[in-house]
Parts: structure tokens; sequence; C-alpha cells
């Protein structure tokens, strides 16, 4: 490279040293060689203690093996080389300039390793920035939450807040593919509100909606940590039941029945009785598709409402 | 579709063939040390291809149904575009055991997708240049798709060129799965800056 | 008598920069082939005592070339030019019965060095 004139040099000097980005460069001993501002404020090591000594020596904390690594690929290969703070948060322990916001403990850092040939094309010294991404981190972190939140709410009903349809499709699906793999049993409940359509008529569809609601709670509180509930169709709920036969199915299913005719649902002043049909079925070896499940519990549902409803039968 | 119409010569095609030919044999060494492993090279192709196309062209290099993860790259100075580097998925597994890893989590995964992208991209990309006597800068690589159809790697309406220049590179590992693509793009703008480059490659001959 | 010299390589670039780097004060009488079929052909005719052999190329490949080379009695000395530069393929040829490697670029002071060695020059 042509010579530049000293106020340019003057310029690029001032310009690596105030900039706002960490600068520094080694040479194949990783003795230091170039020591920004940058670096000293943010590592409280002054550039006349640091250059010409082993960078390492001065920073214990660094993850040796990686930037050793990364230095000597740089000599060895001739081409940059760069971390990432997705893979690997920092480098250098600094502290970054969101010390209420953060959220994090150190800064997060980009750097990027470059090559410095001289003449003869060899690498002699490596050259790091380091750029502070502590913001772009916060703020994806930020992003991710809020899409595991959106997903979540994805699989709710949105007016009960228990599994929609979609969701507890993929849960019996699984459930059935785990007892087919590894054995097991496995129990559906379908549970129907009875004449529901009269509670809508008599009290109001706000009624008949605090009666979803009340009931799902209920429901879901009466089942154990490993079930799952969720709403299958307007009044119609299903409770996936792992690790359960048809005798205890029904001993569950009884239970429900008999606990939701006895406390009836509080709205506006009036108590609204509620009673609901259920049909359960348990997985048989039998079965080739989770459909096949559903379709038992469902025909056990349709039997309970022929006998009367308020009662439980079993599907086969 | 023929070079001819292109803005490059048959004669600059031939030297840019050469050129990176070595270049490649370059990056070939660069991925053979790095993994102790002989590596197979391809012989490169160069090709234009117009936006419409690109895909199917990234569909035609890996095969249609494969599913691939996808590291690209920024290159600039002299020569500016950018390089893609696809893995087939059964292809990342085998490079995992390959470097020793047990077990991988997906972020020691992607870096160690991205060292052998940034190892073959810049082995290739610098022994490009120093033939033509340029000196390039590179971007960090970055996580384009991962575990995607390759025909859906590009969409071809949000490709901000008509015509691009591709030059298409394969690996491979004997008795492994291992297999890499290295795709180099220069959208239109800069084929006039490599043709430049490449005359006065072809007159110092 | 000049030397029958056989240049094969599918790039005419390729072939150009070879025929640059020989000595100029080299009797020779240059021959060209752009792949592995045509150089053959020309050997058998007897227009290769000494081969210039790219391994890359369309149609029939280097290694090809010398595993024909090597059925039939392998009457040249072969040297080989390739990108390649992996140590394995410059293993590979030279088990093939390649006399020599040289690295692409060639360099005119490398090919003298390989000519001087094996006494062609």
């Amino acid at each position: 490279m042509d010579a530049l004139p000293p106020a340019v040099t003057s310029l690029l000097d001032f310009l690596i040293d105030r900039i706002n980005i960490g600068i520094f460069a080694v040479n194949r001993n990783m003795e230091c060689t170039l020591w920004n501002r940058f670096m000293e404020s943010h590592s409280g090591v002054a550039s006349a203690s640091v250059l010409c000594k082993n960078l390492f020596q001065f920073f214990d904390e660094l993850p040796h093996k990686i930037l050793y690594h990364k230095i000597n690929s740089v000599f060895i290969l001739k081409n940059f080389a760069f971390t990432s703070w997705e893979q690997r948060p920092y480098l250098f322990k600094f502290r970054h300039h969101r010390p209420v916001t953060g959220g994090v403990e150190y800064m997060y850092q980009d750097c990027t390793f470059i090559p410095l040939k001289d003449p003869a094309g060899e690498v002699q010294q490596v050259c790091v920035t380091l750029i502070d991404v502590t913001d772009t981190a916060v703020y994806q972190k930020m992003m991710k939450e809020a899409m595991t939140s959106l997903a979540e709410a994805s699989n709710r009903d949105g007016l009960t807040g228990i599994y929609n349809r979609r969701c507890i499709e993929e849960v019996i699906m699984k459930e059935c593919q785990r007892v087919q793999r590894y054995g097991g049993t496995l129990s559906l409940a379908f549970i129907d509100l009875d004449r529901f359509k009269e509670i809508n008529d008599t009290y109001g569809h706000l009624a008949g909606d605090d009666v979803l609601r009340i009931t799902s709670t209920f429901l879901n509180e009466s089942l154990r940590q490993i079930d799952a509930l969720g709403r299958y169709g307007g009044e119609e709920f299903v409770a996936v039941l792992p690790a359960t036969d048809i005798e205890g199915a029904y001993i569950v299913a009884e239970r429900l029945c008999r606990r939701l005719a006895d406390i009836p649902v509080h709205h506006n002043e009036i108590d609204i009785r509620v009673t609901a049909s259920v049909g359960i079925a348990e997985w048989q070896p039998t079965m080739s598709r989770y459909e096949d499940l559903i379709k038992a519990a469902d025909q056990a549902l349709y039997q309970a409402k022929a006998d009367g409803r308020n009662c439980v039968r079993r599907g086969t | 579709m023929t070079m001819n119409n292109a803005n490059l010569s048959i004669e600059q095609i031939d030297a840019l063939q050469e050129i990176v030919n070595i270049a490649m044999g370059q990056a070939g060494d660069s991925l053979a040390r790095v993994l102790n492993s002989f590596v197979r090279l391809s012989v490169p192709r160069i090709r234009l291809i117009n936006s419409a196309q690109a895909s199917q062209c990234i569909a035609e290099i890996v095969g249609d149904t494969q599913q691939i993860t996808a590291v690209r790259q920024s290159f600039y100075n002299k020569l500016c575009g950018e390089a893609l580097t696809l893995f087939s998925s059964e292809g990342c597994r085998d490079l995992a055991t390959l470097m020793g890893h047990q077990t991988l989590d997906t972020e020691t995964e992607k870096e160690l997708l991205f060292d052998i992208s940034n190892i073959l991209v810049g082995a290739c990309l610098n022994g490009i240049a120093e033939q033509l006597g340029a000196d390039l800068s590179f971007s960090a690589p970055s996580l384009m798709a991962s575990n995607v159809v390759s025909s859906q790697l590009l969409s071809p309406d949000t490709l901000p060129w008509a015509y691009a220049l591709q030059v298409e590179v394969n690996f491979s590992l004997e008795q492994h799965k291992f297999k890499s693509h290295l795709i180099i793009m220069l959208a239109e703008d800069a084929i006039t800056a490599l043709a430049d480059s490449l005359n006065y490659f072809i007159e110092a001959i | 008598m000049a030397t029958p010299v056989l240049v094969v390589d599918d790039s005419g670039m390729s072939r150009k920069l070879v025929i640059k780097s020989l000595p100029a004060d080299w009797n020779v009488e240059i021959h060209q082939a752009s792949n592995g079929q045509e150089a053959l052909a020309l050997y058998r005719e007897g227009k290769a005592h000494v081969i210039f052999l790219d391994l890359t190329m369309p149609v029939m490949d280097g290694f090809e070339v010398l595993e024909a080379l090597k059925r039939e009695g392998f009457n040249a000395f072969v040297i080989v030019i390739s990108a390649d530069v992996q140590p394995k393929a410059q293993e590979r040829v030279k088990e093939l019965g390649a006399m020599a490697f040289l690295k692409k670029p060639v360099k005119a002071d490398e090919v003298l060095h390989v000519l001087k060695e094996h006494g062609l020059l």
C-alpha cells in the first residue's frame, strides 16, 4: 500500500482508538500488538501494560482453547474467522451498557478475526474486532419469548383456556403412538354436558359460557397431573388418561359424573344444575390408528346418551 | 443457455474456470487438513442463471427432495457477492462424528457448520481473489435455513437481481456420507467488475 | 530430433500456461488434447514422449489415463499438473506411475527443476 499522508494516518489512529468497537491484534506468539480504547475501558487493562505481552496472561477468563484455535486457524488457513454471540455469548467478560434492562450478565459479542499479511503473503498478525451486540441479543430474546407464548396461545381454547381440539388430538395421537411402541395402557373419556342447549335457552349464552368455563376448570382440577383435558366441540370435552385401563377410567369417569351432578354452577345469584354423559374406551392392541380409540369412546358416549344421560358407558 | 450472450466471453469463462479449479483445489486441501480425510472434488460448474431459475438450479445441484441446511456468507471489495454452503442433513450428522462429537446440541452443530463453511468459502474465494490480484473481506457466516427442501431455499420473488453468475463446486469425502456444495453467486452488477479483472489476467498470460 | 510433448487439459487457458512455462531452449514438438480419450489417441500415434496431464477433465479424467497407460506399457514420462494439491492426491498419482506432480498454477522454475531432475533436459 502507498504511504498515507500524515494527516490521514493520524486520523486513522484516532478512529481506531475512539471507535465504539473493540480492536486488538496479536502476533504469532499471541503477544498483543494493538489494544484500542474500547478494549482498555471495558477490560480495565491499559494498552501500555498489555502491549508486547501474551494476551492470555492478562485474561485467564478467556476461553483459551477456542480463542487459540480461532487465531491459529487464521495463521494457518490465511482466512477470516468469526465467533457469534448466538453460539458463544462472549469471549471477554465485559460489562454492558444495560445494567438495568439487559437481563444478561456480560456484554454479548460478535468477533471477527482478520489476517494481516506481509508482502510475501504470510500472515504475521491477526487483528480482532469485537462488536457489542447486547441490544440485538436482548431483542432477540424478547422476540423468542413472545413467539413461545404465541405458540402456547395457539394451543388453547379461547373460552375455557384448556387445550383446543387440534392440540388435544395431537396429544391423543402421540399417546397412542407411545402405547403402540412401548406398551402400557391408555384410556380416553368423552364428556358431554347434558341438555346444554336448554341451559343456553333458559339462562342465556353468557350463563352457558360460564357453565363451560367453570365445568372445564372443575374437570381439569379433578384430573391427575399426567392427564390432559381438551375442548373437543361445543359442550364436549375429552380427557386423555395415560397409564389407565378401562376399570381405572370407569372409576375416574363415575366420580366426575357424580360430583358434577352434586355441585351446581353458580351464575349471577342462580344455581344451574349440570350433568354430563361420559363415554370411555381403552386402547386395544387390535387398534391401528388413534382415530379408532376416539371412535370407540365416541360410540360409548352415544350409548350413555341413549341410556338416559348422566351416566358412564364403556366402548370397545 | 449459452454463456456467449452474457457479458462474459468464452475466453473469460475458460480463464475463470481454471481460476476456480485452482482455488477449489486449495479449498479441498484446507478441508482435508481439518477433517483429516481425503476430499473428492468435482469439476466446477460456471453458469449464468436468471432469478426465475435460481431455486430450480439449487434443487438440481443437490436433488429436489433432499433436506438441506444452508449457511451463507458475504464477500466484498473488488469482487462482491454471496457464497452459500449447502449440507445434506444426513451429512451434517456424519460431519459431527468425523469431528469427534458423540452428541451434538444445535448450537454446537451450527458452529461446526459455520467453521466448515468459512473454511471452504474463505479458501475458495481467497484463491480466486489472489489469482486476480484482489483482496477480499468476508462477513460472518450465518444460518440461512435448516432442514428445508432444497427447492424452497430461495424464493424467486424476493431476489433483487435479474441474472447472476453461479459458480458451483462440490466436495465429498471418501467412505463418508458427508457432502457439501459450495455455490458462489455474483449478481449482475458485480459481473462487470469480475470481467475487468479477468481481462487483466488474460492479458498477463 | 524434437521431443514430442503432449499437454492434456480441458482448459485452453491452462494448456497455454503450461506451454508458456516450458524452457525456451527445449527442442519440442507440442501436441494438445482436451480430454483423456484424445490424449490416449495421440499417445498411440507416438506423439507423447512427455505428457503434462491434468486430473479433472470431462469424458476421461487423468486417473483413467494413467490406468490406461499402465495397461499399455507406460511408454511415456507423465508429469501430473493438478489443482488438487492434497498430499494424498499426489501420492495416488505417483502410485499410478506418474513421474512428478506439479501444483497449478505451474511455474517455469518448477517445470525446469522437474525436467532436469529426471534427465529430460
